[in-house]
């Protein structure tokens, strides 16, 4: 049984001092 | 500089190096020592980035997800090629 589907997202967020 | 859209079906991906991969919670996050950026990819995020490592063009990568997932061929294309394109933008990607 295949896996539902959900739109790829790529979550950015800024971080190093 | 501004990236044109170049990622087509045929495109190979090759993976820039310098960022640390973990997994959290089952989805994988990535930190770039480069741009000092952390990434969350979610879990088909992941799924596609470790696809990469096995199938060299976007077109196989896609197939293999249309095997892994529910979605139809269009849906999946036009999604996958949005996120690989931000991948893109990121520098964390190389399409050649």
């Amino acid at each position: 049984m295949k896996k539902a589907w959900e739109k790829p997202e790529l979550e950015v967020l800024e971080v190093m001092t | 500089m501004i990236k044109e859209s170049v990622i087509q079906a045929d495109s190979q991906l090759t993976k820039v190096e310098g960022n640390i991969v973990s997994s959290m919670d089952g989805e994988m996050v990535m930190l770039s020592i480069n741009s000092g950026k952390y990434y969350n990819f979610g879990e088909i995020g992941g799924e596609i980035w470790r696809l990469a490592d096995e199938f060299p063009t976007v077109k196989e990568i896609i197939d293999e997800l249309r095997n892994i997932y529910e979605v139809d061929e269009e849906t999946c294309t036009a999604q996958v090629m949005e996120f690989l394109e931000h991948l893109n933008k990121e520098g964390l990607i190389e399409v050649n």
